[in-house]
């Protein structure tokens, strides 16, 4: 007799269990696979992004008061030679609507010059940026607004402001970035803008933020404070941030989704953890003298320490497996992205996501197993062939 | 006779340890069942508190929030042509306010200032105490230029507001102003708001314009056929009931408990088969017991019951411990949250709390959940067969 004989005769001898185990198992284990690929995504996008080297420099008391665009010179002017400092690009929140849309989409308008270097994670190629040094109306989209609106590069589009003056701007895309962490933005060159709203007579050219890229981390440091101290006391002081402290302020605000799914994520181990163990510890008691009577034939302790164990591995990773795959398929077909929904829109279930799935399954299926394997070593034969179930 | 309730308490813990880990199971679900309730009925207050029908929000057609909205004084004073708007018995005047909204960052009190939030600084005139009539305010109602007052629920949660400090505000944050008192709001919205002189925020922070103005419709006044005024050519501006705007904002709420409710009904589903589990054991185990019940003369529907009522127990037991958890962590851990509304860019504060209606709730979904659990493996005991059944080891 084989161990997988003997481990999938024991699965089916008692067929409901089984079955409601690996379905209570698998239940928690979808939520857990969701969860991580949140976790997963939200740490490769803060990686990507601390890779990235930017500040965002905004005005001290709240990111809607504007600063004057003559400020990227000033934070220039505090690394003449460009050994910190790579370059400092503006931008200013435009708050575009598809018409008749609901949803307000994170459109920014940039400085045409800086852009592709500062923001280089939209992974402009050099067509791409050609074509963004030369159509005034330019506009780079993340994939997930792109797939939402159906939009291709070529594409004519349409965004109406929803700050003040409200203006009508039409657009060309020139770009679809797929990379996640920019998968939501909308970006076009910030000198449309300022021409479009002298036009429309309320010329007053500023930045709700300014980006700056920074050689290394001591140099980020340092620019940290100086420009902080080169603004402080005026009217314009300055608050400069990590990018991703800037961004916490925004999932933060959203409700911190990320933070919900690291705690479901956690309560949802510990279900399945008690789940997997329940099952164990009963289908121990019922199998004591029968355990018993394999020792009494001569089997070898590490071999029943295997049968025991075993089963309670098998029964997690056959849970793991139903939980993992249908919902990963399903994040895979229908991605989260879709929902438009800030915090988790960059989630997307990836290879880490699902091999930490299984890992987490595999461990709960040891330390479960672990407690009546043990016992099952201490088994005297005598006696548990004496016990009654 | 049915079967003495001693009889199924006892029968829980002749395995204690099964059905303790199946308690905990139930214990972990129903904790964030609890919270999750918590959070939904936090928000549902106070939102449902901000639903004042008679009070309409006035904003720029085109703008999404009253924070990126702006009125100019001159499309303000067309308002005054609207005849469906209550007056001042005191004075005179039609109860419209004119109202600033801009934004201060400020430290969470949660997380020791790890993290900012943007409260809401709106910029009022004596007027708007008697349009906001949930606003309650002890002090004097005309603010001085350089002090503001703030909403309880902003206070609560955020740094540096305590009475007789002072608060950097307007262009890079170089104005102080002193905090002169508090104000509740009902806990509402407005309860997370900073509260000065429009005037005087108006200068600091540059503005030429008012964001939006608010209004009490008068008695027996249309709602909707005054925001058909408003919207109209004389006007042209939009609006919405006080209801009909925070509806509108609460998209990110809804988003966030929907995907928190779906989370909590595919953990519940978990347990319902963790609990079949444990009484599918259960009957296994007591096979001879129960055999023995039905000779003695007991019917099978009494013991499909008594297994039913065996399992709504155990999960009862866990229900309880759950909501306990629930309770704990909340005030142990911290009960505070805020979340932006869709388009406001500032942030709704309001604290999580148990309450009698939330254990009610939670108690009849493990209680359901038990049921729901212990019907097959109850329909099993129901049907043994007596003589084969007591021939069993």
């Amino acid at each position: 007799m084989t161990l997988g004989y003997i481990l999938m005769q024991n699965l089916r001898r008692n067929p409901s269990r089984t079955a409601l185990t690996v379905v209570a198992f698998a239940l928690p284990m979808a939520i857990f696979v969701a969860a991580i690929s949140c976790v997963v995504a939200l740490k490769e996008i803060g990686e990507s992004n601390a890779k990235q080297l930017r500040l965002a420099v905004h005005d001290k008391t709240t990111l809607t008061n504007g600063l004057p665009e003559r400020k990227r010179r000033e934070i220039e002017a505090l690394d003449p030679d460009r050994k910190r400092l790579r370059a400092v690009c503006g931008m200013r929140w435009f708050g575009g609507r598809v018409p008749d849309e609901q949803n307000t989409l994170t459109s920014l308008a940039a400085d045409v010059d800086t852009f592709p270097v500062v923001y280089s994670d939209a992974g402009m190629t050099e067509t791409d940026v050609e074509a963004w040094e030369r159509e005034r109306r330019a506009c780079v989209v993340g994939r997930a607004i792109a797939e939402q609106y159906e939009w291709s590069v070529g594409d004519r589009v349409e965004l109406h402001s929803t700050v003040p003056p409200y203006l009508a701007l039409e657009f060309r895309v020139v770009k679809i970035m797929t990379n996640p962490s920019v998968a939501n933005y909308f970006f076009f060159r910030r000198g449309y803008l300022e021409e479009s709203l002298k036009e429309a007579g309320s010329e007053n050219p500023i930045c709700n933020v300014f980006w700056v890229k920074c050689h290394s981390v001591e140099d980020l440091r340092w620019l940290q404070v100086e420009i902080d101290r080169l603004f402080a006391g005026t009217s314009e002081a300055t608050k400069t941030e990590d990018e991703s402290v800037f961004k916490s302020r925004f999932t933060q605000a959203m409700g911190d989704l990320p933070g919900l799914m690291e705690a479901m994520a956690v309560v949802v181990v510990v279900i399945i953890a008690l789940v997997a163990g329940n099952t164990m510890m009963m289908s121990f008691r019922e199998r004591t003298r029968e355990l018993a009577v394999f020792k009494a034939i001569g089997f070898a302790s590490g071999r029943i320490f295997a049968i025991v164990l075993g089963e309670s591995v098998l029964l997690s990773l056959m849970g793991a497996l139903i939980g993992i795959v249908p919902t990963a398929a399903i994040l895979l077909v229908f991605p989260v992205r879709r929902l438009n929904y800030g915090p988790i829109s960059s989630l997307e279930v990836s290879s880490d996501a699902i091999i930490a799935s299984f890992a987490i399954a595999l461990t709960v299926g040891l330390v479960s197993g672990l407690w009546p394997a043990i016992q099952s070593l201490r088994l005297q034969t005598t006696d548990a062939l004496r016990r009654v179930a | 006779m049915a079967l003495p309730l001693r009889y199924h308490w006892l029968s829980l813990f002749a395995r204690k340890t099964t059905t303790l880990l199946t308690i905990l199971v139930i214990a972990a679900v129903v904790g964030v069942f609890g919270w999750m309730m918590g959070f939904h009925a936090a928000l549902r207050d106070s939102l449902s508190v901000a639903g004042d029908s008679r009070k309409l929000i006035v904003i720029k057609r085109g703008s999404t929030a009253e924070s990126n909205s702006a009125v100019s004084p001159e499309e303000f004073n067309r308002l005054h042509q609207l005849s469906d708007v209550q007056v001042d018995p005191e004075t005179g005047e039609r109860l419209i306010s004119p109202e600033m909204l801009v934004q201060v960052s400020l430290p969470r009190l949660r997380d020791g200032g790890a993290t900012f939030a943007n409260v809401a600084v709106r910029g009022v005139t004596k007027s708007a105490f008697k349009v906001h009539q949930n606003v309650s305010f002890a002090g004097n109602r005309t603010l001085g230029s350089r002090e503001v007052i703030v909403g309880r629920a902003a206070a609560e949660q955020f740094g540096g507001l305590e009475i007789g400090e002072t608060i950097n505000l307007g262009h890079g944050g170089i104005r102080p102003y002193e905090i002169t008192g508090y104000f509740s709001a009902d806990g509402g919205p407005m309860e997370s708001e900073i509260w000065g002189d429009l005037h005087s925020l108006m200068n600091s922070y540059n503005r030429s314009r008012y964001s939006s103005a608010s209004l009490r419709l008068g008695d027996g006044a249309d709602a909707k056929s005054v925001l058909e005024r408003i919207e109209g050519p004389a006007i042209q501006l939009t609006g919405a009931t006080e209801t009909d705007y925070w509806d509108g904002q609460a998209k990110w709420i809804r988003i966030y408990i929907g995907i928190a409710g779906g989370l909590v009904a595919v953990m519940s589903l978990a347990a319902v088969f963790s609990i079949a589990n444990t009484m599918y054991s259960m009957v296994a185990g007591r096979t001879r017991e129960v055999a023995m019940l039905r000779t003695i003369g007991y019917s099978g529907g009494q013991v499909l019951w008594g297994f039913v009522i065996e399992s709504v127990l155990l999960s009862l037991i866990g229900g309880v411990l759950g909501c306990l958890a629930c309770g704990a962590w909340l005030s142990l851990v911290g009960n505070t949250k805020d979340m932006f509304g869709a388009t406001t860019f500032t942030t709704l504060a309001f604290k999580i709390s148990m309450n009698w209606r939330i254990v009610l709730a939670s108690l009849i979904l493990v209680s359901v959940v038990g049921v729901c659990g212990a019907l097959l493996p109850a329909v099993r005991a129901a049907r043994l067969e007596i003589v084969a059944a007591l021939r069993e080891p």
